[in-house]
Formats: C-alpha cells, sequence, structure tokens
C-alpha cells in the first residue's frame, strides 16, 4: 500500500482538524441554557462537555506537538470514488432509499470492476428487494415512503 | 441455584436452540469472511435482535462473538487471512502447517484448543461474575465514576496505535454521549435544533457506521488482494502425541486469556498475541514457531476464544465492556432496557444465567461446526468483495434506520463511516471511540451525583479507598508503559554488558 509519510501537511491534518472543532463545539457549549444553582445538581449542563473538550484538544496538541511523524496511507482511487458514491447514496435516499440503496450496490459492484449483469442485476435488485420484503413482513418495519416504496404501501 | 437451572430451561426452548444453531453458523461465517469480524457482525445483527425477547437477542449476540472469534482461524489457516484480527498469529503457524499437507491437523488443533479455552473461560466467567456484582454492591456513585474512568484509561492500550490517539478517539465517544437532552437539567446539548438528536446519538448507527461503512470503504483500497486456498485432503483431529506437547500450552493461554478479557476493553487480538508469545517462550522447541509449530495455533487460539467469556465479566458485572464486541452486546442490552451491573444478577439471574449457559454450548457447538464445516467455510472467502461489499451496505443502512425507523439514524451511520475511514487512515483506531460512547453517559451520570452526594466538593472522591484504588488504576494504566519502558530502557545497556 502507497502511504505518505513525514513532518508534511499530512501530520497537521488531523490535530488541526480536532482543536479546529472542539474550539467550534466548546463555543457552541457556551451558548447551553444555564440552570439556577437549586437544579443543577453538582453541574451546569455545560461543564462536563467543556470538560472533555479540553481534554480532546490538550491531547490534539500533544500529538501535534509530539508525534512529528506520521504515516497516512495514501487514498486509494477506489475508496476515493466509493465515498463519492456513499454521496450519491445520501441525495438519491432523498428521493427513495430502496432506489438509493439499488443504485449505490450496483455503482459500487461495477465501480469495484464486476461487470457481470447478473452480479449488478443481484446486488442492485435482488439483494435490496429480498432485504425490503424481509424487513417490512417479518419485522414490520415501515420504511419511509418514496417513488418505489408507494408502489408497495399504496 | 434456582437461576442456573431456569437460566439453563430457559435454552431449552426450541426456539432459542434453533437461534443459536444459526447464529453459530452465522458467526462462523462472519468470522470466516476478511473484513467482517465478532463487533462489525454483531453491530450489523443488532437491528435484527431489537423485535425479540431479551434473552434470545443477547444469546444472538454473544453466539456470534464466540464463533466469529473461533472462526477467523479457519482463514489464517487455509488461506494465511485471518478472518478476525484476533486470529492474525494463528496465521504464523498455521498456514505453514497447512502448506506442508496438515491443514487438517491445524484446524483441528485450533478448534480443541478454541473450544477449550472457550469453556475454561465461561466456567471463571460463572464463578467471577456474580462474586463481582456482589462486591459492586458496596459500589456509590464515586466509586462506579472512578472505575469508568479506569475502563477508558484501558482503552490506551487498544490495538497497535498510539495510546494517546485512543485517549482521544476515547474522549470524542464521550463527547459524543453528551449529545441530546442532558438527563440532569434537561437543557439542550448540541442537538442544532433537530428534535431526532435530542434522545441523544444512537450506539446503534454509530456502531454500524464504524464498524460496517468505514470497512467498506477500507476494502476499497485492497481490491486488489488474491487469495489462494490451500488444499485440504480431510479434517484430522490431533493425535495423543500433539496433546502431550500442547496441553499446558492451553491451559496457560486459556488462564491468559480470561484474565486479559476481564480486564475493560482488552479483547481477544491482545490476548492471542500475548497467549502466542508465552507459548513461544514457555516451549522446548521456540524455533519450531513460525514454521508450523502447533503450539503456536494451541497457544493463540486457546487464548483468543478465553477471552470471550473473560470481556463478559465486567460488561454484565459492571456495565463496562471487556472488548469491542462486549461493547456492542452492551449496547444491546441497553437497547432491550437491560442495565447491567449488581441488580442484574438479583433481579434477572435467569437472564444472566441464560447468557452463560449459551457460551457454553456455543463453544461445543462451534468445535463440531469448525471442525466438519471448515472446508465449506473457507469457500466463502472468495465470495467476491463486489458483491459481499454492497449487500453488506445494503444490510448496514437498512439496520441503522430500521431500530427507531428514523432516517436520522442513516445519516449518522453514513457520517460515522466517513468520520471512522478517516480516523483509520490517520491513526486514529475506531474502538475506543465506540466504548467511550457507550461510557459516556455513564460517566457523566456518576460525575453528577457524585457531586451531589460530596456537595461539589469533587477532590474529597480521593478520600475513598475503593475511588482512589481505581484511580491508582487509572494513573498505572495510562503511566504504567511509559515508566515501565523508561526503566528498562535505562537497565538495558546494564543487561547487556552482563554486569
Amino acid at each position: 500500500m502507497t502511504k505518505s509519510s513525514g513532518r508534511g501537511p499530512a501530520r497537521w491534518v488531523a490535530p488541526v482538524t480536532i482543536i479546529g472543532i472542539s474550539l467550534l463545539a466548546f463555543w457552541q457549549s457556551t451558548q447551553f441554557e444555564r440552570v439556577p444553582p437549586i437544579l443543577k445538581r453538582g453541574m451546569q449542563p455545560s461543564d462536563f462537555p467543556q470538560l472533555v473538550l479540553l481534554l480532546i484538544i490538550a491531547l490534539a496538541l500533544y500529538v501535534l506537538v509530539k508525534e512529528k511523524r506520521v504515516t497516512v496511507e495514501k487514498l486509494h482511487p477506489k475508496a476515493l470514488s466509493s465515498a463519492g458514491l456513499l454521496i450519491a447514496f445520501a441525495l438519491l435516499a432523498e428521493v427513495d432509499l430502496f432506489l438509493g440503496l439499488g443504485v449505490f450496490s450496483a455503482a459500487l459492484c461495477l465501480s469495484w470492476g464486476d461487470r457481470r449483469p447478473g452480479a449488478i442485476l443481484f446486488v442492485g435488485l435482488v439483494v435490496p428487494m429480498l432485504i425490503f420484503f424481509f424487513f417490512d413482513t417479518v419485522f414490520d418495519i415501515r420504511f419511509p415512503r418514496g417513488l418505489l416504496t408507494n408502489l408497495w404501501y399504496g | 441455584m434456582d437461576a442456573a437451572l431456569s437460566g439453563l430451561l430457559a435454552l431449552a426452548d426450541p426456539y432459542i436452540l434453533a437461534l443459536i444453531v444459526i447464529a453459530t453458523l452465522g458467526g462462523v461465517l462472519i468470522g470466516a469472511l476478511p473484513g467482517l469480524n465478532a463487533t462489525t457482525g454483531a453491530a450489523l445483527l443488532l437491528p435484527f435482535t431489537i423485535t425479540m425477547d431479551p434473552i434470545p437477542a443477547i444469546v444472538v449476540l454473544t453466539t456470534i462473538y464466540c464463533s466469529a472469534t473461533f472462526a477467523g482461524a479457519i482463514t489464517a489457516i487455509l488461506i494465511n487471512t485471518p478472518g478476525t484480527s484476533a486470529s492474525a498469529t494463528t496465521c504464523l503457524d498455521g498456514y505453514p502447517l497447512a502448506q506442508r499437507g496438515e491443514a487438517g491437523r491445524a484446524l483441528g488443533m485450533a478448534a480443541v484448543s478454541s473450544t477449550i479455552g472457550g469453556i475454561i473461560s465461561v466456567i471463571a466467567l460463572m464463578l467471577a461474575a456474580p462474586m463481582l456484582a456482589r462486591a459492586a454492591y458496596n459500589f456509590a456513585p464515586p466509586e462506579y465514576f472512578a472505575l469508568t474512568v479506569f475502563g477508558l484509561s484501558m482503552l490506551a492500550s487498544i490495538g497497535d496505535g498510539s495510546p494517546v490517539k485512543n485517549i482521544l478517539s476515547g474522549a470524542f465517544g464521550v463527547l459524543l454521549a453528551t449529545v441530546g437532552v442532558d438527563l440532569l437539567t434537561s437543557v439542550e446539548r448540541f442537538t442544532f435544533g433537530y428534535n431526532e438528536l435530542s434522545e441523544g446519538i444512537g450506539f446503534v448507527p454509530v456502531m454500524i457506521g464504524v464498524f460496517g461503512i468505514s470497512e467498506l470503504l477500507v476494502q476499497a483500497g485492497g481490491l486488489d488482494t488474491v487469495r489462494k486456498q490451500v488444499s485440504m485432503k480431510s479434517i484430522k483431529l490431533p493425535g495423543r502425541a500433539d496433546y502431550v506437547k500442547v496441553w499446558r500450552t492451553i491451559l496457560r493461554s486459556s488462564g491468559i486469556g480470561t484474565f486479559i478479557g476481564i480486564l475493560p476493553a482488552e479483547g481477544a487480538t491482545v490476548a492471542s498475541m500475548i497467549g502466542y508469545n508465552e507459548a513461544k517462550r514457555w516451549s522446548k522447541t521456540p524455533e519450531e514457531f513460525g514454521n508450523g509449530a502447533i503450539e503456536g495455533i494451541a497457544g493463540s487460539e486457546a487464548a483468543n476464544n478465553a477471552a470471550t467469556g473473560g470481556a463478559m465479566v465486567p460488561t454484565l458485572a459492571l456495565g463496562i465492556p471487556g472488548s469491542p464486541t462486549a461493547a456492542v452486546i452492551l449496547a444491546g442490552m441497553m437497547v432491550h432496557g437491560l442495565r447491567p451491573g449488581p441488580s442484574l444478577f438479583t433481579e434477572q439471574a435467569d437472564f444472566v444465567y441464560a447468557i452463560f449457559w449459551s457460551m457454553m454450548l456455543v463453544n461445543v457447538l462451534f468445535f463440531f461446526v469448525g471442525l466438519y464445516g471448515a472446508k465449506l467455510f473457507a469457500r466463502v472467502t472468495f465470495i467476491p468483495t463486489q458483491i459481499l461489499w454492497p449487500t453488506v451496505f445494503t444490510f448496514s443502512i437498512v439496520g441503522a434506520y430500521a431500530l427507531d425507523q428514523s432516517m436520522m439514524d442513516v445519516w449518522i451511520a453514513l457520517a460515522f463511516g466517513i468520520i471512522g475511514f478517516m480516523m483509520r487512515r490517520h491513526g486514529f483506531s475506531v474502538v475506543p471511540m465506540a466504548i467511550g460512547l457507550i461510557l459516556g453517559g455513564m460517566l457523566e451520570t456518576r460525575l453528577g451525583q457524585s457531586m451531589v452526594m460530596l456537595d461539589e466538593q469533587w477532590w474529597l472522591m480521593v478520600t475513598r479507598p475503593l475511588t482512589l484504588f481505581f484511580f491508582v488504576l487509572t494513573a498505572l494504566a495510562l503511566f504504567g508503559p511509559m515508566i515501565w519502558g523508561r526503566f528498562f530502557k535505562q537497565r538495558a545497556p546494564i543487561d547487556s554488558t552482563g554486569e
């Protein structure tokens, strides 16, 4: 597997992102409602998250300062395209969850190199249908209404 | 005694027996598939257990845990690819043995030592868990708080990542547990106006995301791997000479595995590594290790299966997960409204014993499944990744949705799939995060209760002997390896010169 390592940007990315997000979360925690002393029962609602956030920031700073060399595996193109497909799934699932699942599965199968129609049909159509009917009939799960599920729900 | 009997009787139900058999087969299948392991399997199957009663639901999860842990050995021996990380050391001697045409003997030894290790650990579980639960009756909130802190500190040594990164990942999990309405004050925190988040971030979608979906992205990077199976004529149980050679190793590794399992957060992977190393250290023929030593297989497999029973001790008695898979089982118990801890042993003793007996049964069952179905299960590794992972994804998403029938859970699973993948790329293990999420709620509640109890004078916690004991253990878990390392580093040159 290809790896990029060293003292370059790779070693900054994770700790700096963590510190940035933690600072935002800390600011957000200062906006929490405060309760009167009689109700707070030992701690204000913001106390514990702030304590944890300070610990996270301190640890991220430690990683930033002490871990001079980090090894980050280079993102495989297939991993990148699969992540892209996940985003496409999220958009399609807004139209219909099972449409999203079918299209994602078929596209993933195809992009990972299996071009057999049978395999694509199996993961894109048969598996989602089997799972839908299994959950619907055995577990009584009602899936969100959408373009395809409406065909069953009426 | 009554509880032990009623627990055993609960298992006599044909429905539960059938579930155990199916889950054993499913667990072996999951364990044999590279990329899927006991934790991922339990996380993916958790939503399926929601509609079940608590006993069958948790029995299914523990069965998956035991059988998947064993099954990693099948692929480790036959195709040099450990089905689970706990079987990585089994590859070292299992595959060379298989290449020499002794795959059957290697699998036989793996099955025998796994079964013995598993049974010994379940016996230890049956003895130790009730005792630990009785001891925990004396725990007040400060003791529970200190114990939870100790449990979290043990996350430092999970996997092969940096301890600081592990603690950071665990702290992130604890932070996630603060999302939602604060139970003590009813104030909303980090909900960003979404009503679906007011009850907090669910364990199930997060587990599905970090263990299932992130693994899909990891697998995308390994599509070029070619697996070649060693031919296996027949399964052969180890002979008398083998038993004479390995019985001490099996017993030693079973003890090691059980002990490692009992330690919070430490699971089968650590146990198998230590079990293997100790087998080599005590062996009369250490030079054979790595070239097909039967003791190596026994040492690794007895230890990793013994860790399963051990890991359930703190999980059931204290509510502190003993391993990553135990964390998923704990999440399953919470979803079913069960509260692990001392009260579980008094109020639902038959449930606890049903779990004990089912684990005992599974250890016997997978012996036969493993021995006589190994050839078949090894074939599942040849299911094309292009078919397996889209199917796993569909299960993951539907599973995440099914629990609360909420699309928010689907988005959470997706988001944590990507977060988990990014974390893994940058050297952060996702296991501490999952355990932190489970323990975070308990940590905050116990801290709040302690503050009320001690009149907001938190420093009084260290005046309580048990609390102080757990804090000392925490300090040792965090700083012990560092101090130990420096001590030995300083001594090493002296030793090497013989002075």
